[in-house]
């Protein structure tokens, strides 16, 4: 039988991806500095802020490939689509546990309404949404388009949701802004190196959660008789 | 023929009169549970009503918008209408217009009643306020009839609804609040105009998106 991982792209992939993540571990734990401020805290950013880049990384193909569907009306762009938001979500919660983490000891409470991290939460929420009404109803055509909508829709609203919370709570603590530029070589690499990581982690995710959906979809057409 | 829709969705309320009652009879008892709740005290009330009333004009809203394409399952009553010579977007207009006059109307109603029993002693500049219920209202309207049109078919839509819509309107909620505050404390319009803009471009966004998508989501 063909799995996943019976081709050899495939094997190839999740390797890079394994040894890229035992780098990045070995990288975090042993070869960067312990902040004199932040301590042991501040390591979580190698984890928090990767996690950010793929989680609107992913939400933004789920709108790409939204419009495309919308358009092409084809079933492989849904499946696309709905691999990305699965994977969105994923690391928006990652995004959401890790972030208090390093706030309770560096902010001094667990929760902030900062801008960015309040944007994230509220994407979570609409893309519960998006779960429970594919998970509530038959995955036809119609549902397809349905939540291709939702997927633009909420990309959409991003920005507003973005600035309308930047001006409500001024005052919030913000997220710390260095700049990656003039980091300390290890921080900067390592950084680098999380977020490749991270990336390819995606894909990797991507590409399998698709070959999973697309599995899916053949079961259903054989159990039809289509 | 936007004319004749929209007449259409507001006859079917004249001769029923069940959404506006529904929404006014739910926004008393919401504002009598409010009143229970927080012992309303002149100074302290000021801080919290914006986001009272606000949070209570968004639970009453999703009445009018669940309605507005619930009513047209009826009968398949929505089927036949796609397949009338209707172009879709107008279809999203009207149906937007009605859930917009609906909701008005509602709040207009609301308004004293929520003010006598919160024993608010001022509203600010009730033109400036009226303004800003109009294009909340009209925010509200655009995005909820667009996922109200796309989770009608869905099973328990009533509760994908406001699910869906709360995240969505979240920046619009900020902004009413805001303004609301800002009018209730007399405040100079230069002073809360970020919030009118930001209002303005979410009925903008939403308003164009439904405009072109609302076809897509209601295909048969």
């Amino acid at each position: 039988m063909n799995t996943f991982h019976s081709k050899l792209s495939s094997k190839v992939m999740a390797s890079i991806v394994a040894i890229l993540w035992l780098l990045v571990l070995y990288s975090v734990l042993f070869l960067t500095r312990v902040d004199p401020q932040q301590q042991m805290a501040q390591k979580i950013f190698y984890y928090h802020v990767p996690s950010a880049w793929t989680a609107g990384l992913s939400y933004l193909l789920v709108a790409i490939f939204g419009i495309i569907y919308l358009f092409k009306k084809d079933e492989k762009w849904d499946h696309f689509g709905y691999a990305a938001a699965e994977l969105g979500t994923l690391f928006c919660a990652l995004v959401l546990i890790t972030g208090p983490i390093w706030a309770k000891p560096i902010w001094g409470s667990a929760w902030s309404w900062e801008p960015r991290l309040t944007t994230v939460l509220i994407m979570f929420l609409i893309y519960i949404g998006y779960f429970l009404l594919r998970n509530f109803g038959e995955v036809n055509e119609r549902m397809r388009r349905i939540s291709a909508t939702i997927g633009i829709l909420a990309f959409a609203n991003v920005p507003i949701i973005y600035i309308s919370v930047k001006f409500w709570n001024e005052e919030a603590q913000l997220h710390p802004q260095p700049a990656m530029g003039s980091q300390p070589t290890d921080v900067y690499w390592t950084f680098i190196l999380s977020l490749l990581t991270f990336t390819f982690l995606l894909i990797y995710l991507f590409y399998y959660r698709v070959h999973v959906l697309r599995l899916e979809a053949e079961l259903f057409r054989k159990r039809d008789g289509l | 023929m936007l004319g004749f829709l929209l007449k259409k969705d507001l006859l079917v309320e004249i001769r029923s009169r069940e959404v506006v009652i529904s929404m006014i009879a739910f926004g008393i008892s919401v504002t009598l549970l409010y009143a229970f709740a927080f012992r309303p005290s002149p100074e302290l009330i000021i801080v919290f009503v914006p986001g009272l009333i606000w949070t209570l004009f968004l639970f009453i809203s999703t009445l009018a918008i669940h309605r507005s394409h619930s009513m047209e399952k009826e009968f398949d009553a929505f089927s036949l209408m796609l397949s009338a010579p209707i172009d879709r977007s107008t279809l999203f207009v009207s149906k937007s217009l009605s859930c917009f006059i609906l909701l008005f109307i509602s709040q207009l109603v609301l308004l004293p009643i929520f003010s006598l029993f919160l024993q608010i002693p001022s509203f600010g500049k009730l033109s400036q306020l009226i303004g800003i219920f109009f294009l909340v209202d009209l925010g509200i309207s655009f995005s909820g009839s667009l996922i109200s049109g796309a989770v009608m078919r869905a099973r328990v839509n009533e509760f994908l609804l406001p699910l869906l819509l709360f995240p969505i309107v979240t920046p619009l909620m900020i902004s009413a609040v805001k303004s609301t505050t800002a009018i209730m404390s007399s405040a100079q319009i230069s002073e809360w105009k970020i919030w009118f803009q930001i209002i303005l471009t979410y009925d903008i966004i939403f308003g164009l998106l439904g405009f072109l998508i609302y076809d897509y989501v209601t295909e048969e």
